[in-house]
């Protein structure tokens, strides 16, 4: 039996649209991704959401990427619902990304300095474009970066959690924490500090993920630490630990530091600066 | 950067005495004055080359301070009765954009008022207005202040300084006018060295993160800002007029007439009577800037009747703040410089010979002591 309980759904959505079905490529809380072929051959992910799963927050997610057009953000190919046995599935075609995600690569090895300056460009690229439409992506992490192949350029997916500052925040302001992957959320986030979150949240992450993915070492852990304690270093706002502003400051990554900063106003105040200082690193490769 | 005035109480005129010309910039007061009176003052000040005229709209308290308010077109007619929404903010800003662009100042800072409370969403309000007005003003000679008003006593929370820092830091203008809102009893300076430190690391955070910092009303306190990095900071004729408390200079009524003069040392960092500069003159304790301040002279010389030295004495202060905002952001001279020399003054006075009693009990430079705390632990404040 398959490990995806709405490849079923999936199918039937191919059959209806003419895709060949591929397979079960990811699993979350709210939807499956199965990948297809398109009648012209070129392939897509197939995101099906799960029943029940409808709700204001994938709305908000589809919303979010309708909005967005850039090339380091993932793109909707479609958007739809397919009835069977009464039950409606709303699901989303994306462009398939056939390099993998970080998170794949970071299973064989660390990313190179080289490497790193160039998906970082990409990715605070996209974070700009987020951020000009008034949304914070808050779920940076090597599991949603994706490549179109190999060689290709990073690319940022899974909209799930997006926030949309120009409507109500769907999570209440008594929660102890916000929505998001702790390890790799910034302390607003993982604080539910709402009037703290903005585009700068999405900074702290993307810095997390790209220190994690060059250095193999979360920016807040210290020495003999488990993640839960940097989880709860990122929380209390404490700063990046020693040996990883010695890294960075080694590794001549000094916008790296910045964007980890506990407060939003210790970092980057506008996409432009933090691009510039992005570039500013390429001198020490 | 260049000191600020805060015009008020007839001072316009002030910053065309020959020796105050330091000053870079004037924050205007439709509070105190109707719009014929502003824009007279925008005439003259215009004559002045690279000068700052920030328009300040005054609606911190619209409710219980209106005095010239209501004689201004943004100001409101359903103050009474509004709820202080976006749109409701929105319709005034508008308004207020048309008044600064018949008036033309260089700048104009966005509303505010003085809140019971400062939560976040506070904040969020006032970055939302500083947008707008950014938004409305954009394609005009006029330049948007982002206004932040922030109470002391919440400061004393290092958290809270960095919080309303990276709130306030979300808002597009770089330029931001910041209030800060105190309890400290009238006749006395700031002294709470929690409050200061919580005040420099706002301050110091804002600045960091590439927004420029004018502090509102400050005294002598100045040398704590100018510290933390502030970019200017602004103050008016009556040296501690604290905005928003009962000051120990404010004149009975609001009009002139029943203010005391004072004179402020800088080696002692402390406003004197005129008896206790007797008596420090006499024991050679008057600093240099003190003494070659051209208002000092005729001062020094022979104490005038009552009158004329509080004439003087506006002028002697207005022009130490200006020099000695200058002198701090050239480097010249140091904050930590002055409060050793001041700390090591007090000392001398305390174990002079006969005693120096200064007619003030509270005038005893306690503050001196706080201000070096502020000073030196407010980078670890957290």
């Amino acid at each position: 039996m398959s490990a995806y309980a709405l490849e079923p759904v999936a199918k039937a959505i191919c059959d209806a649209l003419g895709y060949t079905f591929g397979d079960g490529i990811g699993s979350g809380s709210f939807k499956e991704t199965f990948s297809a072929t398109q009648p012209d051959g070129v392939r897509v992910a197939l995101k099906v959401l799960k029943p029940g799963c409808s709700t204001e927050r994938s709305d908000r997610e589809v919303e979010a990427m309708k909005r967005c057009a850039h090339p380091n953000i993932a793109s909707l190919v479609e958007l739809a619902q397919i009835e069977i046995a009464g039950i409606r599935h709303p699901y989303i075609v994306e462009k398939f990304m056939g390099g993998g995600t970080l998170e794949d690569r970071l299973r064989t090895r660390l990313i190179r300095r080289g490497e790193l300056l160039k998906i970082g460009e990409s990715l605070i690229g996209a974070v700009g474009h987020i951020a000009a439409q008034d949304l914070v992506h808050r779920d940076f992490k090597p599991a949603n970066i994706m490549f179109a192949d190999t060689e290709g350029e990073a690319v940022i997916g899974d909209f799930g959690i997006v926030r949309d500052l120009k409507r109500e925040s769907i999570t209440k302001t008594y929660f102890p924490s916000g929505p998001g992957t702790p390890y790799f959320a910034a302390p607003e986030q993982l604080t539910n500090d709402k009037a703290l979150i903005d585009w700068r949240t999405d900074q702290f992450a993307l810095a997390t993920t790209l220190a994690i993915a060059h250095f193999g070492v979360h920016p807040y852990r210290w020495d003999g630490e488990d993640e839960n304690q940097a989880i709860a270093r990122v929380a209390n706002r404490s700063g990046p630990s020693p040996t990883f502003v010695q890294l960075a400051t080694h590794a001549e990554l000094p916008a790296l530091i910045k964007m980890l900063a506990p407060w939003p106003v210790e970092r980057f105040r506008t996409p432009t600066m933090l691009l510039e200082a992005w570039r500013d690193q390429r001198g020490g490769d | 950067m260049p000191a600020y005035h805060q015009i008020g109480h007839d001072s316009q005129n002030l910053l065309f005495d020959e020796g105050l010309t330091r000053f870079g910039g004037a924050i205007l007061s439709p509070l105190n004055y109707p719009p014929e009176d502003i824009a007279a003052q925008l005439n003259r000040l215009s004559e002045r080359e690279n000068f700052v005229t920030l328009f300040d709209p005054h609606l911190y308290r619209p409710q219980s301070e209106r005095l010239h308010l209501p004689s201004w077109d943004y100001y409101p007619k359903d103050v009474e009765t509004a709820d202080f929404t976006s749109e409701w903010w929105a319709g005034i800003i508008d308004k207020l954009v048309a008044t600064a662009l018949q008036l033309g100042p260089t700048a104009v800072a966005s509303p505010a008022i003085v809140p019971k409370t400062f939560p976040d969403e506070f904040y969020l309000g006032l970055v939302e207005n500083g947008n707008r007005l950014e938004a409305v003003l954009q394609g005009t000679s006029v330049k948007p202040t982002q206004t932040i008003v922030a109470n002391l006593v919440d400061l004393i929370n290092p958290q809270r300084a960095m919080s309303i820092a990276s709130i306030m830091s979300k808002s597009h203008i770089e330029e931001c006018l910041l209030v800060l809102i105190g309890n400290t009893d009238p006749r006395r300076e700031l002294a709470d060295p929690e409050e200061l430190k919580g005040a420099m690391k706002l301050i110091a955070a804002l600045e960091s993160g590439g927004q420029r910092v004018t502090v509102a009303t400050s005294s002598s306190e100045m040398i704590l800002w100018k510290a933390a990095g502030a970019t200017n900071c602004a103050t008016g004729k009556f040296f501690n007029l604290r905005r928003f408390t009962i000051s120990r200079f404010e004149e009975p009524g609001g009009r002139g007439g029943g203010q005391l003069p004072y004179w402020f040392e800088e080696s002692l960092l402390a406003f004197l009577r005129q008896s206790d500069l007797l008596r420090v003159q006499a024991r050679g304790l008057l600093s240099d800037a003190s003494t070659n301040n051209p208002f000092s002279a005729s001062t020094l010389g022979s104490i005038p009747a009552k009158e004329s030295w509080l004439r003087l004495s506006w002028r002697h202060f207005m022009y130490w703040f200006a020099e000695t905002e200058f002198r701090l952001s050239d480097g010249s001279v140091t904050t930590e410089d002055l409060l050793t020399t001041a700390d090591e003054t007090w000392a001398t006075v305390a174990s002079s010979k006969p005693k120096i009693y200064m007619e003030e009990r509270d005038n005893n430079g306690d503050w001196v002591r706080q201000w070096m705390r502020a000073l030196e632990e407010y980078p670890y404040f957290s």
